[in-house]
């Protein structure tokens, strides 16, 4: 069986798992919550930190799911203390025959004076293959409880060159531009009789956060294969330059622990050029445990002075993420 | 202005056609060549994994006459899109642009969807060889669902006039259940976006352009424009958004309206009029215009009942 393996480099980060923080089969009473805190995104309180998640009820008796997405807001003091859960999730799914009708996930949320928005990714049904995804926008002005879309359509559509499968977007600002990063498919592959699709990462800039202009490139080279898939792109600013944290996996039986998800790491000067040095990463699968099989979508933040890593565990966060602390500096 | 009806021209079923079709010639598109003019439309196979329709572009060399048929095309000019792409499930319409010495295919891409029959967006193909073969610029579309277009942007139609592309084209407004034993129905306008290179378009972001004759359930198709005496016509085909396949008078009629800015429409369905024959092939429904001028004469391509399964018919404006 083929072995994921790394060869740590010796500068590489130093994260110090702190466990799971956040399982969401421990949530009563909300039907749409069931399993699953995918892709974790935080906006940071006065007195606490809101982590948005992406859940879903149990599947359809075709064993088809929606997702939606909530939060969770931990004490700023002790992140393993939950102070609530959202009552519903921050938004609606889709109407009849649009891009978001089947699933609303993941979000990426981020101030803009008094209001929050989303960025998010919405999945509909296709007949020949399973989904396809396209990337929305919706403003909060409730401090990120709920959103309300701007448009009933995606705010960044399919391109010649990126012709299905806009996910995962991670919006950032720096200076007074805005950067989305996300994920486009490429191709979609037969694999025991099942379309997989195979995406890369890619970034648009927008001078508004609404009108976006795509630069169209593959941001980070694949290693593992030519068809790897790569997922979360997270990016941070640190020490003079821009960190991405972000995952990867084989295109097909990525379900099992050889060919899952791990984590990768990049690094630029310019947001658009980028390095990538995965044996810096500095975190993997556990022994055992609940991330001993896959650890996929980081998500880095800062938060008084220390810097965390949220993270997914086994099956792509079915029972929750977790946290884990850098050792040092990001640099 | 007045059409003068000259009869269907083409039936399909007539005629051996590639990619194992039978029947529809849908939504003709003309490329006037010096002594002969190639009309391009959507034939139907079947998809034997379902027994669904997948539709293709062929094409039908005529004489300039407009009678005589010179050839059906014989091979694929575009295959369908790759598994998971727009275009997977069918390409109808195309529409033709010569441009410089390439010629450009906007395709109306289809793909199947699940709790909708169907979604389509707009690519773009070039031909090297005259027109007889497309290869797509990517995988992708040129133009697709947006913000407020949320579904079904399709039927581009593209002229180049003072150096700046224009698209006509339809975006639809949503899908609705007017019936709970049927599945949904599909409402959609036409709009209009610009464009320095063919490529990159700027959408008029669902503005629809073409006020409605029949209330907001009106779905509106297939705008096709031309010029005549220095004023803008477009010709399009509207009908009822529910039970518009087989009711008398819900059908596809053609519309009509003007612009002297590009901007502005006025919508005149009649002036010029085409009314369907009684007894005829385009007795209950027309639908799917195409106008073009050949040799100082200006000329209405269109399919008549059940949506073009038994071809395209021809009308030539008198002023």
């Amino acid at each position: 069986m083929f072995q994921q393996i790394i060869s740590w480099s010796k500068d590489m980060f130093r994260w110090k798992k702190s466990g799971k923080v956040f399982t969401p089969q421990e949530v009563e009473g909300r039907s749409w919550l069931k399993e699953f805190a995918q892709a974790p995104a935080t906006l940071i309180f006065d007195d606490f930190v809101r982590i948005y998640f992406s859940c879903r009820p149990p599947a359809d008796e075709n064993g088809q799911y929606v997702s939606y997405s909530a939060y969770v807001d931990l004490e700023r003091g002790d992140l393993f203390k939950i102070r609530e859960v959202s009552e519903k999730p921050i938004l609606s799914l889709g109407g009849l025959g649009e891009f978001d009708e089947f699933g609303t996930y993941p979000v990426s949320v981020i101030r803009n004076g008094d209001e929050v928005r989303a960025y998010y990714a919405g999945w509909t049904r296709c007949e020949s293959v399973p989904f396809n995804v396209g990337i929305g926008m919706a403003t909060s002005h409730d401090g990120g409880k709920t959103f309300s879309k701007l448009g009933n359509g995606p705010i960044v559509g399919y391109s010649p060159d990126e012709p299905f499968v806009l996910s995962g977007p991670k919006v950032r600002r720096f200076g007074d531009r805005w950067y989305l990063w996300y994920i486009a498919g490429r191709k979609w592959i037969m694999a025991d009789g099942r379309a997989e699709p195979v995406y890369k990462i890619r970034m648009a800039i927008s001078d508004d956060g609404i009108q976006w202009s795509k630069v169209h490139q593959d941001l980070i080279e694949s290693r593992i294969e030519e068809d790897e898939a790569q997922a979360s792109p997270d990016v941070f600013y640190a020490n003079g330059k821009y960190h991405m944290f972000f995952c990867y996996r084989y295109s097909s039986h990525y379900r099992s622990k050889e060919n899952g998800y791990r984590i990768g790491y990049a690094s630029s000067s310019n947001l658009i050029d980028w390095e990538r040095d995965d044996s810096k990463a500095g975190i993997d699968v556990s022994e055992d445990g609940w991330d001993a099989e896959m650890i996929s979508y980081p998500h880095v933040f800062e938060l008084d002075g220390k810097t965390y890593l949220a993270y997914l565990g086994n099956q792509v966060g079915r029972h929750g993420f977790g946290l884990a602390v850098l050792d040092g500096e990001l640099k | 202005m007045k059409w003068k009806k000259i009869g269907r021209i083409f039936d399909p079923t007539q005629y051996q056609l590639p990619n194992n079709c039978e029947q529809f010639a849908q939504s003709p598109q003309t490329l006037i060549f010096d002594d002969f003019i190639r009309i391009y439309f959507s034939t139907r196979s079947v998809d034997e994994s379902n027994g669904k329709y997948l539709s293709h572009i062929a094409f039908v060399d005529m004489n300039k006459n407009l009678r005589d048929v010179i050839r059906v095309s014989d091979k694929t000019v575009i295959p369908l899109g790759k598994l998971g792409c727009f275009d997977e499930h069918g390409i109808f319409p195309m529409n033709i642009m010569r441009h410089g010495d390439v010629i450009y295919g906007y395709t109306c891409g289809w793909n199947r969807r699940v709790s909708v029959s169907v979604d389509t967006s707009i690519g773009l193909a070039i031909s090297r060889d005259d027109g007889l073969t497309f290869e797509r610029i990517g995988d992708g579309p040129v133009l697709g669902a947006s913000l407020y277009e949320p579904c079904l942007v399709g039927d581009g139609f593209v002229r180049v006039i003072d150096g700046l592309f224009h698209m006509w084209y339809i975006f639809g407004t949503g899908w609705k259940k007017y019936s709970p034993e049927l599945p949904p129905d599909r409402t959609y306008k036409i709009g209009h976006a610009t464009s320095r290179d063919g490529i990159h378009w700027e959408k008029e972001e669902a503005r629809q352009i073409i006020s409605d004759r029949l209330g907001d359930d009106e779905s509106q198709a297939l705008p096709t424009v031309i010029e005549i005496d220095g004023q803008y016509h477009m010709f399009f085909c509207y009908r009822e958004s529910f039970d518009f396949r087989k009711s008398k008078g819900r059908g596809y009629a053609i519309g009509h309206a003007w612009s002297d800015d590009l901007v502005n429409w006025v919508r005149e369905d009649n002036n010029p009029q085409l009314e369907g024959t009684p007894g005829e092939w385009d007795s209950e429904m027309q639908c799917y215009p195409h106008v073009f001028e050949c040799e100082g004469k200006v000329y209405l391509l269109y399919n008549g009942n059940e949506f073009g399964r038994y071809g395209f018919g021809l009308a030539e404006l008198e002023v």
